[in-house]
């Protein structure tokens, strides 16, 4: 504890540095609410303490830079809030950026001591930042004369402040160790608010795995032998914050067939009783038609499961047989000499409560008949107790039937959106990993570079190969300093919220030098991202330690990519991502006209490059979830325009609606 | 060419007036026929909603231009020349008698769609018209009190579309009487007495169920046609279960009457379901009622109206964001808290140690208790966070008993605990905090009053329960819990006991609003696994035996009638083709993959089935071309068979 104390507190200091570096950027207008909301800040310290001393070294150096990078914003914050008391500004009473109260420091120690350092030393830096956020035109000098009458208003303002900053304090961080297929390991730090989905697509950004839809975090329990995929939609924190602290469940990075199998094959799941040869021949057609009618109409229909499961009895060691029957209310079981009408049935359980996992190896724990077992309790149980109910199938298939069954009864359409979601991202991303695989070697690099697809300009950018893989992060920055070396210009003025100069701090540990800036000037993310979640952005910060890594070494992991050539379908715009295509678009088309950022971006548009996911990532972390896509999207705008087919040009357009609203 | 007689009953000149004798030649068209008729009678009138009727040929001669001949009449032939619309009496979903003008000439599905229009129900095809079952008739000698709306004053309207006055058709907005009829089209009705349900005939088994099937008219021939008279009464329901496109705004009175049917199919077991589901019902019944009273518009704006006032809504949300003041916020931020004696009893350890009284806080989701208030600022004896806990009531009125028991998650297992208040005031704040704080919401929440007040709501029911026997007004305060379930559970339960399972079911949808309450209602009701199935007794071709058919909206199923399990089923999308055979009354469908099936129809007529069948496959068909004007002939190609028109 005490280490990491005076680390902070040295990290204070160096950000007195990087702030005054940092303080300007070009950021038009629009995205800045939701850029504010997000206050990193706080960050559940003991959690972190205690998943610290865990941590192998080279986590936590990544670990660090991620702090740092929290740390950066924070103190940015920080500035700009003090900026803020002493220029208020209108605006500011919306938005969070504003003063902050003194006062009200307890639930978030850190910040405070921060607070104070930064204060002083980036003010100057700051003012820009804190007009920006609330209003796009503001001059770095607004209103100093009227102080006087505004002082009333201030302190409302601040009192405010402080209160958001309360709330904002109260969001739980943890930091969560994945494994990786090979063995491996990342670590990440995850946001309350971040769903399972958010986290994937960090780890998309890492690891340069094909992004199909079969990718999924597991939850494993090595106590009960249990293991469940989370589902996309899901918050991550909240389920690993049940585990025990001595708990010995892991988190995994893995593809899962069974995931999303039940949108890809329907047919196995909604006319299991059929044949299985006929269902193999199904026509494409007839499984859209299947979804369409159990997950589009106004109601989910549950697949119409029916039969005889071995139960393990309530604290007891034997397995009885029952008759099962699933429905969307809830698992029945005919009770023995009744009949199998609805009203005979007796509830076994109700999905309210409980998770399904998959049992693993029950015949030797539990003298199972058969090792095809799947349990239903509520996610907070851990270790055995008569709650847990354990139920065991004939074969695997049966298993299947019943684990997907009971997550469509209890997750409903969410699944479906789930995989559509899922499904998007892995279209993009197969069809940019089609068009970077020509050249083998670029396609661990950042891609990032130009649309082109070619390798080289790819390179280009990413001049500097660094040898790490990505796994390995040896961030040899620290927190400090690198942001500070490449900290880039600085002066696009346009002053910007908080957010932004956390970027470029960010970004400083890049060495491409030019065309990340680039990205960063890009506009700020537009909120428009559907796909996206919540605005705060957990994820950058995430990616932040991490990133690095992904741009600049060489692809290491080779594997995956040999994979993704193969993916088969590549839609014609790579650049098109799903999540990323609104931000980009937008800002593409909406940040031209109302900013500054005149020199910079037009070279770099046409270096820039497609590669949404890495590139975005590695030179915007820390801004909220929008920067990275922005910033490739928005190349391609000008880039892409060009060759833009139907599609493209629809998106486009569609995005410029949105964007006018 | 020679004149003969032609005799012709007018019926508006009585039913004893003998019939008028025109001397016609066989080549006179019909309109020539009316013409003489109308000057014969010297009544001067309007005639123009009068047509021909051929007795014997069980038709009417609407074609005005036809001659004598061309229809082949004559002389022997017995003519009627009455109006082609007449009252109805239509019973429609929600259990109310209407009387309206409908047309007797048209084919029936012409008939539903004006009959819809009228009330304003959107995609009539999917309702049709039913024969009431004739047991009602003789309970019905007793309750000719019974209340009919009258709608045959509303001018019959050719128009295409209704236009709407204030959010219902102009026709409904001309008097007083009129928008009571609308509010009952499209105001759901309170519960029905327990007795009323249990008086209600029950089909028992599926054959009953196939029997009503038997029942529907034929949509490709007219209401005289099938033997409806004048004043007859006819059922209105939905009959093919895809509710397209449905939209709260527009869809008012058909969500409503979609509501009823299935409120009443529940209720009557005309579908199964679970002890678990029907309390869910119960409860989204008891809620809807609830809601429904204290906003009894479910959504009479017009469409202007609502943009002003979605305007105002956006406005509004507005001026409080703007105007949350720091003192508003730190209010919000101070988290309020509970604090009260209780008493507290752990079953699961294995003490004979009772209730003990400790000092109670309950704060954000987590309840603390002390020794005493004194030392109430020190540590908790133990603090639980009922995040992700079951809440269950147990509340005896009568014997004064309010406990809260709670089953709260522990990595160990569950762990239970009970909490015994004093009073109902004490139970209702403690117990609307523990279920929010179970869903992961503080006493912040501003759900947290009206959690209380349903809490209290269902506490009153209780008493009313436990006094009276269930012969009060369903008022809002106190619907009988058997108003809300079907017959079955009145004799398995008393009301006072089905209260607190009702309650359970209750919490997940208290706020619920009524829009969103019905929908719930209708997509639960869509869950069943028997939802939407249509039962008929066939006769499969090679059997011996009568077995059952269903008919869903996407597949057909073949039910063994012994055991009662499901023994084959077809999908629409793998149908090749179907025939029938009008002769043998069969029918004989083709499957892809060389599946060919044939059956003749015992409970139904085999037009009935064909048009189940052609009807689903014509509504599968409406997703794909978006556009609002109705394909009446795709309709009846597909349904109408070799009678078609």
């Amino acid at each position: 504890m005490e280490d990491i104390d005076a680390m902070f507190s040295d990290l204070l200091g160096e950000m007195d540095l990087l702030t005054q570096s940092l303080g300007q950027e070009t950021v038009p207008p629009e995205a800045l609410p939701p850029t504010n909301q997000e206050v990193n800040y706080s960050i559940g310290f003991t959690d972190l303490n205690e998943s610290l001393h865990e941590l192998e070294d080279n986590d936590l150096d990544a670990l660090m830079a991620d702090l740092v990078a929290d740390l950066n914003a924070t103190e940015e914050k920080l500035a700009a809030e003090i900026k803020g008391l002493k220029t208020p500004s209108p605006t500011t009473s919306d938005l969070p950026p504003p003063p902050k109260g003194l006062s009200l420091h307890p639930p978030s120690p850190h910040p405070l001591p921060a607070s104070p350092a930064s204060s002083t030393s980036s003010s100057v830096s700051t003012p820009a930042s804190s007009a920006a956020s609330s209003l796009p035109p503001p001059p770095p000098q607004n209103a100093k004369p009227t102080k006087e009458e505004i002082e009333a208003q201030m302190k409302a303002d601040k009192i405010k402040l402080a209160l958001e900053k309360l709330k904002e304090a109260k969001v739980k961080k943890l930091v969560v160790k994945v494994l990786m297929n090979d063995g491996s390991s990342k670590t990440l730090m995850v946001d309350e608010r971040q769903n399972v989905r958010e986290v994937l697509d960090n780890l998309f950004e890492k690891t340069h795995c094909d992004c199909n839809v079969d990718w999924s975090l597991c939850e494993t329990n090595p106590e009960l032998q249990l293991d469940r995929t989370f589902e996309d939609h899901e918050n991550l924190v909240e389920p690993l914050s049940a585990w025990m602290r001595d708990s010995e469940n892991q988190v995994l990075f893995q593809e899962r067939g069974e995931k999303y199998e039940v949108f890809k094959n329907p047919q196995n799941f909604y006319l299991w009783k059929k044949d299985k040869r006929a269902l193999k021949d199904i026509k494409d057609k007839d499984k859209e038609i299947l979804i369409q009618e159990n997950f589009c109409g106004t109601s989910i229909i549950v697949p119409d499961l029916e039969g005889v499961l071995h139960l393990k009895e309530d604290g007891k060691k034997s397995w009885k047989q029952r008759l099962f029957q699933l429905r969307a209310s809830g698992i029945y079981y005919v009770p023995k000499g009744k009949t199998k009408s609805s009203r005979d049935l007796v509830c076994f359980l109700q999905f309210d409560n409980v998770n399904v996992y998959y049992g693993k190896d029950f015949k030797t724990k539990y003298k199972a008949p058969t090792d095809f077992c799947f349990v239903l309790k509520h996610p907070q149980i851990q270790k055995e107790s008569q709650y847990i109910k354990y139920l065991c199938c004939d074969d695997a298939r049966t298993m299947n039937l019943w684990v997907t069954g009971i997550r469509i009864a209890k997750y409903g359409v969410s699944l479906y959106e789930n995989y559509k979601t899922a499904e998007k991202k892995a279209a993009v991303n197969s069809v940019w990993m089609n068009r970077s695989t020509p050249s083998s070697s670029n396609p661990s690099t950042p891609s990032p570079t130009i649309k082109a697809k070619t390798p080289n300009q790819a390179n280009g950018h990413a001049p500097k190969p660094q040898p790490t893989a990505p796994d390995s992060m040896d961030f040899g920055n620290f927190p400090p300093p690198p942001s500070a070396d490449i900290l880039p210009p600085p002066p696009p003025d346009p002053a910007f919220p908080p957010p932004p100069p956390s970027l470029p701090a960010k970004s400083s540990s890049r060495p491409v030098a030019p065309q990340h800036k680039l990205p960063a000037n890009f506009p700020p993310p537009p909120m428009a991202m559907d796909n996206l979640p919540p605005p705060p952005l957990p994820p950058p910060i995430d990616d932040s330690p991490e990133a690095p890594p992904d741009f600049l070494p060489p692809p290491p992991p080779a594997a995956g990519f040999g994979m993704d050539q193969s993916l088969p379908p590549p839609p014609p715009d790579p650049e098109f991502l799903p999540p990323p295509p609104p931000e980009p678009v937008f800002t593409g088309a909406g940040a031209p006209p109302p900013p500054p950022p005149p020199p910079p971006p037009p070279p770099a548009q046409a270096a820039a490059v497609p590669r949404a996911p890495v590139r975005p990532s590695g030179s915007v972390r820390k801004v909220p979830p929008a920067p990275p896509k922005r910033t490739t999207p928005s190349l391609q705008v000008g880039g892409g325009g060009g060759g833009g087919d139907f599609m493209s040009e629809l998106m486009v357009a569609m995005q410029k609606k949105r964007g006018d609203h | 060419m020679a004149a003969w007689d032609l005799s012709v009953t007018v019926e508006d000149l009585g039913p004893d007036t003998p019939p008028v004798s025109l001397s016609v030649t066989s080549d006179l068209h019909v309109g020539g026929v009316i013409l003489k008729l109308v000057e014969k009678t010297q009544i001067k009138r309007d005639w123009s909603d009068h047509a021909l009727w051929w007795e014997q040929k069980q038709c009417w001669l609407l074609r005005t231009a036809w001659s004598l001949e061309k229809y082949g009449i004559h002389a022997d032939a017995r003519l009627h020349f009455m109006p082609q619309h007449k009252p109805l009496k239509l019973g429609l979903p929600n259990g109310i008698t209407l009387r309206l003008h409908a047309c007797y000439s048209s084919p029936v599905f012409q008939t539903v769609m004006h009959i819809c229009r009228m009330l304003n129900i959107r995609h009539p095809e999917e309702l049709s018209l039913l024969r009431p079952i004739e047991e009602k008739k003789k309970k019905k000698d007793k309750d000719s009190t019974e209340e009919i709306y009258d709608l045959t004053e509303v001018p019959l309207s050719s128009a295409s579309r209704p236009c709407l006055y204030n959010g219902m058709p102009a026709h409904f907005a001309d008097s007083p009487q009129m928008e009571a009829v609308y509010k009952m089209l499209s105001v759901t009705q309170p519960p029905p007495a327990p007795e009323v349900i249990a008086k209600q005939y029950r089909p028992a088994s599926v054959v009953d169920k196939a029997h009503i099937n038997g029942r529907w008219l034929d949509s490709s021939r007219c209401l005289m046609q099938q033997g409806i008279q004048e004043n007859d009464r006819l059922w209105l329901r939905f009959k093919y279960f895809t509710f397209y496109d449905i939209e709260p705004k527009y869809d008012v009175v058909r969500l409503t009457q979609l509501y009823e049917q299935a409120r009443w199919a529940i209720l009557l077991e005309d579908i199964d379901c679970t002890e678990e589901e029907m309390m869910l019902f119960g409860a989204l019944q008891y809620h809807i009622s609830k809601v429904s009273q204290s906003e009894p518009q479910m959504l009479s704006s017009s469409a202007a109206m609502d943009d002003l006032e979605s305007a105002l809504q956006s406005l509004e949300v507005k001026m409080e964001g703007e105007s949350s003041s720091a003192s508003e916020m730190l209010e919000n931020m101070t988290a309020p808290e509970l604090n009260d004696y209780l008493k507290i009893f752990r079953p699961k350890r294995l003490t004979l140690k009772g209730y003990k009284q400790y000092w109670f806080k309950f704060q954000d989701t987590s309840i603390s208790y002390f020794k005493s208030k004194e030392e109430s600022i020190g540590e908790p004896i133990q603090q639980i966070n009922l995040k992700g806990c079951e809440v269950a009531p147990d509340v005896n009125m009568a014997a004064q008993k309010f406990l809260i028991r709670l089953l709260i998650p522990a990595p160990e297992g569950m762990n239970e605990v009970y909490l015994r208040c004093e009073n109902e005031q004490q139970y209702a704040q403690w117990m609307a905090g523990c279920r929010l704080a179970s869903k992961g919401k503080s006493l912040a929440d501003n759900s947290y009053q009206s959690e209380i007040q349903s809490i209290h709501s269902f506490l009153a029911m209780q008493k009313t329960n436990s006094s009276s026997h269930g012969n009060a007004p369903a008022n809002d305060e106190s619907i009988n819990t058997h108003s809300l379930v079907s017959p079955r559970y009145h004799k398995k339960y008393k009301a006072k006991q089905l209260t607190p399972r009702i309650l359970d079911a209750y919490q997940n949808v208290a706020q619920l609003s009524l829009t969103d309450a019905v929908m719930r209602f209708i997509q639960v009701w869509q869950a069943l696994p028997d939802f939407g199935l249509s039962y008929i007794v066939v006769r499969f071709k090679g059997s011996r035996k009568d077995e059952v058919l269903g008919i869903a909206p996407n597949r057909l199923i073949r039910i063994d009638l012994g055991v009662g399990d499901v023994v084959k089923t077809w999908r629409y999308n793998n149908m090749k083709q179907w025939n029938v055979n009008w002769d043998i009354r069969q029918m004989a469908i083709e499957f892809e993959g060389n599946v060919n099936i044939a059956f003749s129809c015992v409970t139904a007529d085999c037009k009935i089935v064909h048009e189940f069948i052609g009807g689903y496959i014509f509504m599968s068909t409406r997703s794909r071309e978006k556009s609002d004007v109705l394909n009446e002939e795709l309709f009846h190609k597909l349904t109408g068979g070799h009678e078609a028109l």
